[in-house]
């Protein structure tokens, strides 16, 4: 009856209308990049007269002729325009993206939400913003983009990785964050695969609210989402290229021939040893790292196809991507493959299916790097009055250092790769019961196959070197005796490993989302989730590849009698999760909203004593700027956040929690190798994971509708560390294989505070900016060690010296710990009117601080050894900056990270090693300088680790900067090439770096306890890049 | 609204208790292919698997041989400077303390290879079968190895026999007077002498030879020389060994296994290895940190000038005895008598430099270890030579009064090197006798200790301090802070 009675009136509706006098307006809608916009809502205002723009981006609305009609233009993430038709027939609009971030929805694991209704900390960043960047890996393109993410290169080489810390480092084990992609597991090892062409959007949950992951998100989440389609879009064709030349940034400054001769002669005469050169004048001799370093080059190709139909949505691409390295070129490269297809279909009107899949090839080849005798390792102590190849052709020597090898003739040495393909997806379902319930089940898999090898020809050095593998200038094979009296010939070797590894998840869930009277809304999420992860390899070495030659190396090439194979060893390893979810959110008239999490995970990581663990987290928002009190004009949209949680750290090897026989009992018996079984680490039933209690408070603020800003402070505790404290002797946890065991004890507490800006203009056709800044400040603090324990050491400085970094209570993670200096003694009575007694020092030498005031310097112990410096920054920043003016566009990116110690440990203390040209200034005799010991070959306490080798490690880097120009939408050129659009650029990454740190990179990454050490670090490339993107 | 929420409610409570009902046989995963400790030993094979275990850490011995020669005055500490391997250096200096990364290395390996010995002891009733006697036989035999080397570098230390202990126990346990640790090292070694066939078909397996002549040792560095003699003479009468008719060939990998071997380390070239994990080589750590430093040159390998026979060794030798240079190299010496001596060159390190070298345990171009040249040797370590069964017995029969035997027992020795015999006539031409026969091969510190002697001939060695090395302090804590310190320390 009451639907009978609708229809009247509508049929009265449109016959009285049709007497009125009418206009059909139409037009064309173009998005943000000027391209056409299918879906948008155009409505004639104050009426339910409506109509949707096609696959096109047309639509054509007919109404009743008025004076003051006005055209809605609506899409969801879009600014609604209204627009006076003031009698026009054809009305052309763009649309702009909501500038607010904080009306970007946020993906916050099992759901979304708009970043306006969010209690947690999160932080978005578009893969644009990534993309610009041009790099191979995703974590490189997030440094600096993230407030409280602090992301360091362990590696400059292609394909190599960085640290990723999310709210710095909260334990001295696994400090990496829990990555997901599309929901599937990655772990940042993993990331060489992950292209991020095919990246939408980034989401990193970096409080408590990650706590919805459980005893995997202590470190933080990052959820990284892949590039979908458009619903009802016409198909649109991308392709896009760069390519670009690379070299060193930076060069180190070391003595030339002749200064390194003058230098030693002095050296080997205070040492009372024979001066070993006659004759200093030798000019300047090689320059090893001219030879070293060259360019190289990087590019990358990328196609992509996306669009929708009615039900359908898609986006599918494929990418070409290769590097080679500024040191070693081919020899440390890397390349990847990718292809990527993501789908969503309505399989009916309730039934969603999302289908992912990625598969990469990736191939990476590396040079030794950041380690004694490694290429920029020997490259640095090369001796300058050698040189490269000898007359007869041969490589020199470099005789009178056993470890210091020619770098070139060891590069050309180098022969090995590790090629990895991997299939990443998921497939998911969603029941959508009505609008506001969802069932959604889906199964996510990464199965990774990693194929290595590595070839060791016959290699002679010179004589006495370790490297060496042949016997002989001749490359004469050494033996080896494989049974009895039985010797091969070992000849050229090859290693290889095959491994793989599989994770499968499944997840399910419910999804809640209602309001009621417009006052209440109500968001709920209850879900389980089961995970397992197995790995298993095999591996071997093959003796007697023909030829010597890396073209026959291959285990199935080998000659050794019998097929005779060393190191052949295999693993395999399973582990497994279950999980229940909860998260439910109120909101009270979009002004309060609480949320609370509740997650349960059982872990096969932990024994039955303390295998399931609950995670709770409570957060609250209260969104100010929509009181009614509130009546700030300059303020559009002000929202304070509170949260507290628990979450977890897993991070430890299977089975830590009981013995196994996993030590190694190996002995000889009738001279063969004999495998017997031996104690591993001792067990610990009762081992947890570590807990993080964390709690934030924020404040998101919109200003003059241009400006956002978000500012987080947080005190995040990490007790119950995951400790493999030194335990008493008498155990007999330490012969070969076995460890002590892991126990839960110390703590340590991370507090910061991190800000954001960006500034958009108001959108115009003409002119746009984009001025983005973030800021983080964090203290780190180790704030207990387990009982009986008075630190943890970490790195070692220089060789079989003294250990430089610790973790150690009342210190940041990984500080550098040694002796202080205080000038140099520049005479002998200086020294023996010293009030402190320092045993063997002479004139030129250091004068170290009693720190402990007994009037006496110890070498032996640590008595008189003090705090020098951290690797952890007081501060990071990251700027960026983007300009578009009619075609042209403009955009920069610096990062900035101050107050970080370096610990300079790529200097070879050798008598014939080369050295920086800072020992040009070394103490000559009274009154030279204070500032750099004398050099002598003698005995000295110089070489003990002192301040003298830490360094300022602070840097300002312009990471990218880039220009390009866009041709005008109706340009001939893009008519007569048929291309939609066409955009040029031109960018340089790494153009520019502010430090006054002495070695390669001051941009420094490596693992807890030795980040900060720079063994000869292979730095980041300066690269210059052109490339273009065409779409169809 | 209110009837959703319950239904929300309950399903999730459903949830929640299905995936945590079923879960716990899910999570109950086993590691693949790896066996736990708690249920091993159900096969003959897990036990001879888990001695294979036990004897691994003979091979840590390098480290007791470079302590005991170079806190005597037969060697010094070398190396590439006076920070590398600082605790060595601290030794050679008599400054060490307890503090000391080498001494605590011995006393973990020691009680690592102990705690290995006992699992199986722990174990020995699981399961019969024919052999089972020999393997605990064998066991008891590297556990009183070990403790003897515990006792002789520390003294007093906590007695563990026939189990594990955990860290809590760690804490509980005191440390054990010497006279205890003796009695079952005696006891050890009498049960092992008693199964153990004279001689073992497999090159490297403890013999009731090789047992019987450590227990004549653990009495001898006991003073009770009676029963000393009698087990030495044992191992004498027992007709099994002879000395080798060329001093030369002893220390060579070819010579191994001869009939002067009563017990060796084995050690092996074939696996390589790395600086970062001494104690999981297969090959002989010594003899490449023994190397002539940075050498390039015939004969020898490469090395990092270790452990330097000092001045006062060389003159101590008859310049006509063949085992000085046997026992030392000079390398200026050397090269010089090699036929392009310009052409060779070695290192000085900074750690120190005497012109010698250990020639017994050194670097043989012939006998690097592979793949790695530098560091492992198959060298093994003469841990008991029939020599040195000959000069214990010289010095327990000397002891007890019986001189002519003490003679014939120094004839012999002394015959074989090539030296003209020497009348025996006081003790001291005994200890003489075992510096020229045994020098460098890790017994001097202890037998100088054992004879009183250490203050003289040591600089720096302090009579009431010295004879025992400290507890590592970090040992002491870890263990409940209970033990007190050895005197002086």
């Amino acid at each position: 009856m009451k639907h009978l009675f609708l229809l009247l009136a509508a049929a009265c509706f449109v016959l009285t209308n049709v007497r009125a006098q009418e206009i059909t307006i139409s037009g064309t809608v173009l998005d943000e990049k000027q391209e056409t916009f299918p879906g948008v809502k155009v409505v004639v205002e104050n009426t339910t007269n409506g109509a949707v723009t096609d696959v096109n981006g047309k639509y054509s609305i007919t109404t009743e002729k008025k004076d003051d009609l006005i055209l809605r233009f609506s899409y969801i993430g879009y600014v609604t325009q209204k627009v006076l038709v003031a009698g026009r027939t054809e009305l052309d609009i763009t649309l702009e993206i909501e500038s607010q971030v904080f009306d970007e929805i946020v993906v916050v694991g099992y759901g979304s939400s708009r970043n306006k209704e969010l209690t947690g900390a999160a932080a978005k960043v578009k893969g644009e913003n990534l993309e610009k960047l041009n790099l191979s890996r995703m974590d490189q393109a997030l440094q600096g983009q993230v407030s409280g993410v602090a992301i360091n290169t362990n590696s400059g080489s292609p394909g190599g990785s960085s640290s990723i810390r999310i709210r710095g480092l909260s334990t001295f084990g696994d400090n990496d964050p829990l990555i997901l992609v599309d929901g599937v597991v990655y772990d940042s090892d993993g990331l060489n695969a992950l292209n991020p062409n095919d990246i939408e959007s980034i989401n990193v949950l970096k409080d408590a609210t990650a706590g919805i992951y459980g005893v995997r998100a202590a470190n933080g989440v990052i959820i990284v989402e892949t590039k979908k389609g458009k619903l009802n879009a016409k198909p649109k064709i991308e392709f896009s290229m760069y390519k670009g030349v690379q070299q060193t940034a930076n060069r180190l400054g070391l003595l030339n021939a002749e200064e390194y001769a003058v230098i030693k002669n002095e050296m080997f005469a205070f040492g009372g040893q024979s001066m070993p050169f006659a004759n200093t004048a030798i000019g300047e001799g090689t320059n090893w790292q001219d030879s070293v370093f060259q360019t190289s080059p990087v590019e990358s190709y990328n196609i992509g196809i996306s669009g929708g139909t009615k039900n359908t949505r898609y986006s599918l691409g494929a990418t070409y991507y290769a590097q080679e390295g500024i040191v070693g070129g081919s020899k440390a490269n890397f390349s990847r493959y990718n292809a990527r297809l993501n789908l969503s279909t309505d399989l009916s009107d309730k039934l969603l299916l999302n289908s992912v899949f990625l598969f990469s090839n990736d191939n990476r080849s590396t040079l030794s790097e950041n380690g004694i005798g490694s290429v920029l390792y020997n490259t640095v102590n090369a001796f300058p009055n050698e040189p490269i190849r000898t007359p007869d052709g041969n490589y020199s020597y470099l005789e009178e250092v056993a470890d210091i090898i020619n770098p070139i003739a060891q590069m050309e040495n180098s022969y090995n790769y590790s090629i990895a393909d991997k299939f990443v997806g998921k497939e998911e379902l969603v029941y959508k019961f009505n609008e506001h319930l969802s069932f959604t089940n889906r199964f996510n898999y990464n199965y990774a196959v990693v194929e290595a090898k590595s070839f060791t020809p016959l290699a002679w050095y010179g004589p006495g070197k370790f490297a060496n593998s042949a016997l002989n200038a001749e490359l004469e094979s050494p033996q080896v005796e494989i049974a009895d009296s039985v010797f091969i010939d070992r000849g050229a070797s090859v290693y290889e490993q095959r491994s793989s590894f599989s994770d499968l998840t499944f997840e399910s869930y419910f999804n809640y989302d209602r309001a009621f009277n417009e006052l209440h809304k109500v968001k709920a999420t209850v879900g389980a989730s089961v995970f397992q992860r197995k790995g298993a390899a095999l591996n071997g070495t093959a003796y007697g590849i023909p030829n010597n030659s890396w073209e026959y190396a291959d285990i199935s090439a080998n000659t050794a009698a019998g097929g005779y194979l060393n190191n052949v060893g295999s693993f395999e390893f399973k582990e497994r999760l279950v999980s229940a979810f909860l998260r439910t959110e109120y909101a009270y008239d979009s002004r309060y909203i609480v949320s609370g999490i509740l997650r349960r995970d059982g872990s096969s990581k932990f024994g039955p004593n303390n295998r399931y663990g609950w995670f709770p987290t409570l957060s609250s928002a209260w969104v100010i700027s929509e009181e009614s009190f509130f009546n700030v004009d300059a303020i559009n949209f002000m929202k304070l956040r509170l949260s507290y949680g628990v979450s977890g750290n897993d991070q430890i090897e299977n089975f830590a929690y009981r013995a196994l026989l996993n030590g190694e009992g190996v002995y000889v018996f009738d001279d063969l190798i004999v495998i017997g079984t031996a104690l591993g680490r001792a067990a610990n039933p009762d081992l947890k994971w570590e807990t993080t209690r964390q709690f934030n408070a924020g404040l998101d603020l919109t200003l003059w509708s241009a400006l956002d800003f978000t500012t987080n402070y947080f005190i995040k505790n990490t007790n119950d560390l995951l400790f493999q404290p030194d335990v008493s002797g008498i155990i007999g946890s330490y012969g070969p294989g076995g460890y002590s065991p892991i126990i839960n004890a110390g703590n340590v507490s991370n507090k910061g505070v991190e800000l954001e800006l960006a500034y958009h203009n108001k959108p115009s056709r003409d002119f746009k900016t984009n001025i983005s800044l973030n800021f983080s400040h964090i203290t780190n603090k180790v704030t207990s060690v387990p009982e009986g324990v008075d630190y943890l050491p970490g790195a070692q400085f220089s060789v079989g010296g003294d250990v430089a970094t610790r973790f150690e209570e009342g210190f940041a993670i990984g500080y550098f710990h040694g002796l202080q200096t205080a000038g140099i003694f520049q005479t002998q009575e200086e020294i023996d009117n010293h009030d402190v007694v320092q045993e063997g020092a002479g004139p030129g030498d250091f004068i170290f601080v009693d720190q402990n005031g007994d009037g006496e310097i110890s070498f032996g112990d640590d008595l008189d050894k003090t705090f020098l410096g951290s690797p952890i920054p007081d501060f990071t920043m990251g700027f960026a900056l983007s300009l578009r003016y009619k075609g042209f566009d403009m955009s920069a990116n610096i990062y900035a990270s101050i107050g970080q110690e370096i610990i300079r440990n790529y200097e070879r203390q050798q008598p014939y090693a080369n050295q920086l040209d800072y020992v040009i200034n070394r103490w000559t005799g009274p009154g030279s300088t204070n500032e750099h010991p004398r050099l002598t070959t003698g005995a000295t306490r110089n070489n003990s680790f002192s301040d003298y080798y830490v360094e300022d490690g602070s840097f300002v880097r312009l990471r990218n900067v880039q220009l390009g120009y866009t041709f005008p939408k109706k340009s001939q050129i893009l008519k007569k090439l048929k291309v939609e659009s066409l955009r040029f650029y031109l960018s340089g990454n790494n153009l520019l770096t502010l430090t006054r740190y002495l070695g390669f990179d001051p941009d420094i990454g490596g693992g807890t306890l030795s980040a900060g050490v720079d063994y000869g670090f292979y730095p980041q490339a300066k690269t210059i890049m052109g490339g273009l993107n065409i779409k169809f | 609204m209110k009837n959703r929420t319950s239904q929300l409610i309950s399903l999730t409570l459903i949830v929640f208790s299905l995936i945590f009902s079923g879960c716990d046989k899910f999570l109950n995963v086993d590691p693949p292919y790896t066996q736990d400790a708690e249920n091993y030993f159900q096969s003959p094979e897990d036990y001879e698997q888990a001695l294979v275990g036990a004897y691994d850490l003979l091979q840590g011995s390098f480290m007791s041989v470079w302590i005991s020669e170079i806190a005597s005055d037969n060697t010094i500490a070398g190396g590439e400077s006076v920070n590398d391997t600082q605790g060595l250096h601290q030794i050679d200096e008599m400054t060490h303390g307890g503090v000391n990364s080498e001494l605590r290395s011995l006393f973990r390996w020691n009680y690592a290879g102990i705690t290995r010995c006992n699992f199986i002891m722990e174990n020995k009733n699981n399961i019969d079968f024919t052999g089972k006697d020999k393997i605990l036989a064998e066991a008891k035999f590297l556990r009183a190895f070990y403790y003897f080397e515990l006792v002789k570098f520390f003294g007093d230390v906590p007695l563990i026999v026939d189990e594990r202990i955990g860290a809590q126990e760690a804490t509980e346990i005191a440390r054990s007077p010497v006279s205890e640790v003796y009695a079952q090292i005696e006891k050890d070694l009498l049960d092992a002498a008693s199964v153990l066939d004279p001689f073992s078909l497999v090159k490297g397996k403890a013999t009731k030879g090789a047992a019987t002549a450590l227990l004549g040792k653990v009495f001898l560095y006991q003073k009770k020389y009676t029963e000393a003699a009698n087990k030495l003479d044992e191992v004498i009468n027992s007709g099994a060994y002879s000395l080798i008719s060329d001093y030369a060939d002893l220390f060579t990998v070819a010579n191994e296994n001869n009939s002067e071997t009563v017990f060796d380390v084995e050690y092996t070239g074939a696996e390589g290895g790395g600086y970062g994990c001494l104690i999981c080589l297969e090959g002989n750590a010594g003899p490449g940190f023994q190397g002539i430093r940075q050498y390039n040159g015939p004969v020898y390998g490469d090395g990092n000038s270790y452990n330097l026979p000092t001045q006062n060794l060389y003159d101590a030798f008859d310049p006509t005895d063949p085992r000085r240079d046997m026992t030392i190299l000079d390398i200026d010496a050397f090269i010089a008598a090699q036929a392009n001596p310009e052409n060779i060159t070695y290192g000085i390190g900074a750690g120190g430099h005497t012109g010698y070298y250990n020639n017994k345990y050194i670097k043989r171009q012939n006998e690097l270890g592979l793949p790695d040249n530098d560091l492992t040797s198959p060298v093994n370590y003469r841990v008991i030579r029939y020599a040195d069964v000959l000069l214990m017995a010289a010095e327990a029969h000397f002891q007890n009064g019986n001189v002519s035997e003490a003679q014939s027992k120094v004839d012999e020795v002394r015959n074989r090197a090539g030296v003209s015999n020497i009348t025996v006539s006081s003790i001291d031409d005994i200890f003489n006798e075992r510096r020229y026969e045994l020098a460098c091969e890790g017994h001097w510190f202890f037998d100088l200790v054992r004879w009183g002697k250490a203050e003289i001939a040591i600089d720096g060695f302090q009579t009431g301090k010295h004879e025992l090395f400290p507890i590592p302090t970090l040992e002491i804590d870890l263990a409940g802070g209970n033990w007190s310190q050895n005197s002086g320390y």
